[in-house]
């Protein structure tokens, strides 16, 4: 009796769960038909998927039906950073002042929600500008790299939900490469606003100084300059390590100055012609752990990114290595000259000289808004050069339009650098890894392995990256 | 599933004086009194350890917090309240948070005693099957991926109905109201009938009343649950009007992580309603909780 | 099971439907946003679906579990998150258990302040996740933390969140947070146990721990089952607090938050795996299914022995 009724139970269930699953897949077919052909999709799409966001889609129809004048409402996406919200606060009131009849929706998250709120308001046809990315689009599936998964934005460029920009007066007040770095198959579908460098490290010259030491040029003299700055009683470094990051994002730069050409590096790892445990990789986990255990102090523990930048600014540490985001704070407070430098971590000397980086924040148009006029008038107001520079110079991102330059210390610090072009894409926004790797297969993070705890022997360390890369590669 | 589909209700001794505190004979009184207290008091240490140490840092400034972090704070400065205050939408989290806990309890509350009633007595068929139905589903897995392709076709992305709907079914507070009702005797419903007693009538003044304990019971455990979703939020509120406390302090400490003080006295301030919410209630989750839920 | 079918005493007519026509909504809720859901994630697990609108979906057959499973060093992961999410079980069980335990039989004794005991012990449960995890992360900062300096006088040190053993400070705060909520449901067993049977048992002679050995635990069955299985299920699918307290990284990932990181681009890789996710999802239910159904009948041989 009782078995009968559950295999009845059952029977029910099934055939309720292929309802369900005939559904979702004839809903996801019309989808994607529509959203190959991008520009006809806007309107079908406003009837049938898009009811959650009726209301401004039922405003901007008014716009489209009043012609000239820009009216409606602008939903838009950007990251948690306090200067970057504070300009576009200004922007949007700025905006909304010399365009009546706009309103701008701002909503803000946290930068590690940006892929999932990406996902979920693209989706949902609810957002018309949006902060696509904080990384650039560095890191697309190369065709050496067989079976990798797609990032998650050349997943949603791949379903015809970004509106491509080619073409738009406005992309022309930005540099080559920006543009390039925000195309992916033939279309531009990102508007990069600006770069930055994490390899980079804040020396305290006056401090060096003090203690007689050298300007490190090589590794070596780092670790004699660290040596010596113990010695006298200071710290020799310190790094955000509450919060298992950013404390690693300083020898981004010694993964750089090892492996000058980060793009080959990966190539090699995928083609087994560059291991982790070869002797360079040995050297690499060698410094990572001397960078964990003997540069940081022991201070760093307590600290997050924010507040060590904070810390390094009271001025008893010789090197901050970490992002240049976090200048603003160090000239804010330190009263000591500083320098911003790429971590020296080659013994060549020819090799310290790249900052490595990436294309930080970066603007994309949802292929369906019902606003598209809108959103590109939006966009060309922010480009023009007066209004990017003051962007440019709120953020500390450096510049992506030619004309627009950094007037803080940070700026004049590193202008050498970037007018000799020895800027380049990280190895961090290069490296995709093979299907099955293992978690340690990317050792960009492995200072902080060896910072953690989770080994401490670099060989070892070295030995798991390696295995876990060929147990992708392999498979 | 036994246990949890029919557990053998314990009657309540309907003799049993109003019930004794572990009535232990006291020969050995005072030395067992000195070690439960050396207990309770250790235990307590642990319980308020955290929330002194957030009162402290809520009133350090941010210099005063990186020279001291655990020390009392040299002044009773409320600065940092007044400015965590100023900088997100507080209130407004409260409210939200008030709005999607109070709603879907109750409908899920009221909606659940008229499926709970006709499954205990057996008065719809197919009730033994759906009962398993709710059983197994205690342990189904995580329905969050075709759920929120459900919800995003419905047009609910991203609004109060949409995540009010997501908390609408809880099947561990179903199964308490089923056993619960269970104990009532069904004597009661054969009288009633015969005084012509409707059928939503005899649930609404008579049933409703008789087991308010199971749904004292439930409204806390459901109550909670949504009070304390997180990843719900995240998922499918995008728009800062529209966040729940949660949420809405984890994306405070994405800006403020490093500024200790400021996000404590965050903290703080979203806990004191919810403390004094808790307080007024407590008689009742207390004893919600007391009666109905040992019968789960 | 369940009462068999009994004839509706509520008059005939239109009444007759009334038990269908109310039953209705809860269970059509139940249906859409409970169980279809759920079921709908098996057949998910076959495609290879990302959740993006636009994207088609083909059906992958076997491919995800494969890969959840045998791929790689990726499966090692996998699996070490499996046996990091029975080990949170079973400590976070055990444990919980036991402090809320001992915490109903400290408060339940005529003592002055077990209000104030009471209260504050169950205060956590009602903060809520996020003030849980802000607290401990306060509470837990590494150089300067209240943990940090209590570890110090021992002369130890220990990063805390940030460090190796970050998941089992992961363990204490769950256990922290939940403990309240195990006491009450003990307190309301206890309170149900006739003062009869502790006479009966102290003429008897029995004293201190032959009580409860005796009287008190078997009167508690029921609570300890609620307990048991709440604890179980409830521990194998929390996994907010990791999220709040240690973020998605290396050596802490439980397989709930596995399967959330995969469906919504929070992996290393960034990429919207939402059949891959519902994989993994239907693994961590067999195992919830499996560990239920084993706790189920040890309870259930337990009741009998206690209860008949």
């Amino acid at each position: 009796m009782k078995k009968l009724r559950l295999r009845r139970l059952l029977a029910f269930l099934f055939a309720f769960a292929l309802i369900a699953a005939a559904c979702g897949s004839s809903g996801s077919d019309n989808a994607s038909t529509d959203g190959g052909s991008s520009d006809d999709s806007a309107d079908d799409s406003a009837s049938s998927d898009d009811s959650a966001s009726s209301d401004d889609s039922a405003s901007s129809d008014d716009s489209a039906d009043g012609g000239s004048g820009l009216e409606g409402t602008l939903r838009v996406l950007i990251h948690q950073n306090p200067p970057g919200v504070e300009f576009m606060e200004g922007f949007n009131a700025d905006f909304e002042a010399a365009n009546p009849g706009v309103t701008i929706d701002m909503t803000v998250v946290n930068a590690d929600d940006i892929p999932t709120v990406n996902q979920t308001r693209l989706s949902a046809n609810d957002i018309d500008v949006t902060t696509i990315s904080v990384t650039g689009f560095a890191n697309a599936v190369q065709p050496y790299m067989t079976g990798a998964d797609s990032p998650y934005w050349q997943q949603l460029i791949e379903a015809g939900l970004l509106m491509d920009l080619s073409g738009q007066s406005y992309l022309s007040n930005y540099d080559q490469a920006a543009i390039d770095g925000s195309s992916f198959d033939g279309g531009t579908y990102a508007l990069s606003l600006g770069r930055t460098s994490y390899s980079g490290m804040f020396v305290n010259t006056d401090l060096l100084a003090d203690v007689g030491a050298e300007m490190p040029t090589t590794w070596d003299e780092l670790v004699t300059a660290c040596e010596a700055v113990k010695e006298a009683g200071l710290k020799c470094a310190v790094a955000g390590g509450q919060d298992a990051w950013p404390v690693f994002v300083g020898t981004y730069g010694l993964l750089g100055a090892l492996y000058p050409d980060q793009q080959a590096l990966v190539e090699g790892l995928w083609d087994g012609s560059v291991t982790w445990n070869d002797d360079q990789g040995i050297k690499l986990f060698e410094r990572y752990d001397y960078y964990a255990n003997e540069m940081l102090d022991a201070e760093s523990a307590g600290l997050t990114g924010d507040s060590a930048a904070q810390r390094y600014a009271v001025g008893d540490i010789a090197f901050g290595p970490m992002g240049a985001w976090n200048a603003g704070p160090v000239a804010d407070n330190a009263d000591f000259a500083w320098e911003y430098i790429p971590f020296p971590g080659s013994d060549n000397a020819a090799d310290n000289q790249t900052l490595f980086g990436k294309d930080d924040m970066s603007f994309a148009i949802a292929a369906e808004t019902p606003v598209a006029d809108l959103a590109h008038a939006y966009l060309a107001a922010f480009s023009e050069p007066d209004s990017y520079n003051a962007f440019a110079n709120a953020t500390n991102y450096l510049p992506t339009q030619p004309t627009a330059a950094l007037e803080s210390a940070l700026g004049t610090s590193i202008a050498p650098i970037l007018q000799a072009g020895n800027f380049a894409i990280g190895f961090e926004q290069l490296f995709v890894g093979p299907k099955g790797a293992g978690q340690w297969a990317n050792a960009k993070d492995g200072s902080l392995w060896m910072y953690n705890g989770d080994f401490t022997d670099p060989t070892e360390a070295a030995n798991q990256a390696q295995a876990d890369l060929e147990a992708g590669l392999g498979g | 599933m036994s246990a949890i589909a029919e557990p053998t209700p314990i009657e309540v001794h309907p003799g049993a004086k109003k019930s004794p505190n572990s009535a232990k004979p006291t020969q050995s009184g005072t030395r067992q009194k000195i070690s439960s207290y050396a207990m309770l008091g250790l235990l307590a240490a642990f319980y308020t350890g955290p929330l002194l140490v957030l009162i402290f840092a809520s009133m350090k400034t941010l210099p005063e917090f990186f020279k001291d972090p655990t020390g009392l704070p040299e002044s009773f400065a409320l600065d940092n309240f007044t400015e965590a205050w100023g900088l997100a939408n507080f209130p407004s989290y409260l409210v939200n948070s008030l709005i999607y806990t109070i709603v879907a309890t109750s409908l899920f509350v009221l909606m659940s005693v008229f499926v709970a009633f006709p499954i205990a007595r057996g008065y719809v068929k197919g009730s033994g099957a759906l009962l398993t139905l709710y059983v197994v589903a205690l342990f189904l897995p995580p329905a969050l991926i075709p759920q929120f392709q459900l919800i995003l076709n419905l047009g609910l992305f991203n609004t109060r109905t949409g995540y009010i709907l997501l908390f609408l079914i809880n099947p561990i507070g179903l199964i308490i109201l089923v056993n619960y009702i269970k104990s009532i005797p069904r004597e009661l419903d054969e009288s009633a009938a015969m005084d012509g007693c409707g059928y939503i009538r005899f649930v609404w003044s008579i049933l409703i009343p008789l087991i308010r304990p199971a749904i004292a019971t439930v409204t806390v455990l459901h109550a909670i649950g949504i009070w304390n979703e997180l990843i719900l939020a995240t998922v499918y509120l995008t728009n800062d009007d529209l966040y729940p406390i949660t949420r809405g302090l984890i994306v405070f400490e994405g800006v403020y992580g490093s500024d200790w003080p400021k996000l404590a006295a965050a903290v703080l301030m979203l806990m004191l309603p919810m403390l004094v919410l808790y307080m007024f209630l407590q008689r009742y989750i207390i004893s919600g909780l007391t009666s109905g839920a040992v019968k789960g | 099971m369940a009462a068999s079918p009994q004839k509706n005493l509520f008059g005939g007519g239109r009444q007759r439907l009334y038990p269908w026509l109310l039953l209705l909504p809860g269970l059509g809720f139940y249906f859409l946003i409970g169980v279809g859901p759920s079921l709908a994630t098996a057949i998910y697990s076959f495609t290879d679906a990302t959740g993006i609108r636009g994207l088609p979906i083909s059906w992958v057959g076997w491919d995800n579990y494969d890969e959840f499973i045998f791929a790689g060093a990726r499966s090692r992961d996998n699996l070490d998150a499996l046996q990091r999410t029975l080990i949170f079980m079973v400590l976070v069980t055990t444990i919980q258990f036991a402090v809320g335990l001992v915490m109903a039989l400290l408060v339940n004794q005529k003592l002055r302040g077990r209000l104030v005991f009471r209260t504050l012990f169950f205060v956590p449960v009602i903060l809520g996740v996020a003030v849980q995890g802000l607290m401990w992360k306060l509470f837990l900062r590494p150089g300067g933390g209240p943990m940090h300096e209590i570890f110090g006088l021992f002369g130890l040190e220990s990063q805390f969140l940030g460090g190796p053993n970050a998941f089992y400070w992961v363990v204490v705060v769950q256990v922290w947070a939940n403990a309240g909520f195990t006491m009450v449901i003990f307190l309301a067993g206890m309170q149900t146990v006739p003062a009869d049977l502790y006479e009966a048992a102290s003429v008897d002679g029995a004293v201190g721990w032959q009580l409860f050995k005796n009287v008190t635990w078997p009167q508690l069955t029921p609570a300890v089952n609620t307990n048991f299985l709440l604890n179980i299920v409830g521990s194998l699918q929390a996994w907010m607090l990791f999220l709040v307290l240690t973020g998605y990284r290396n050596g802490t990932n439980v397989l709930g938050y596995v399967v959330y990181a995969e469906a919504f681009g929070q992996t290393a890789a960034s990429s919207f795996r939402q059949g891959y996710a519902a994989a993994a999802s239907i693994v961590l239910f067999l195992l919830v299914l499996a560990l239920g159904m084993a706790a189920n009948a040890v309870v259930g041989r337990r009741e009998r022995k206690y209860m008949s």
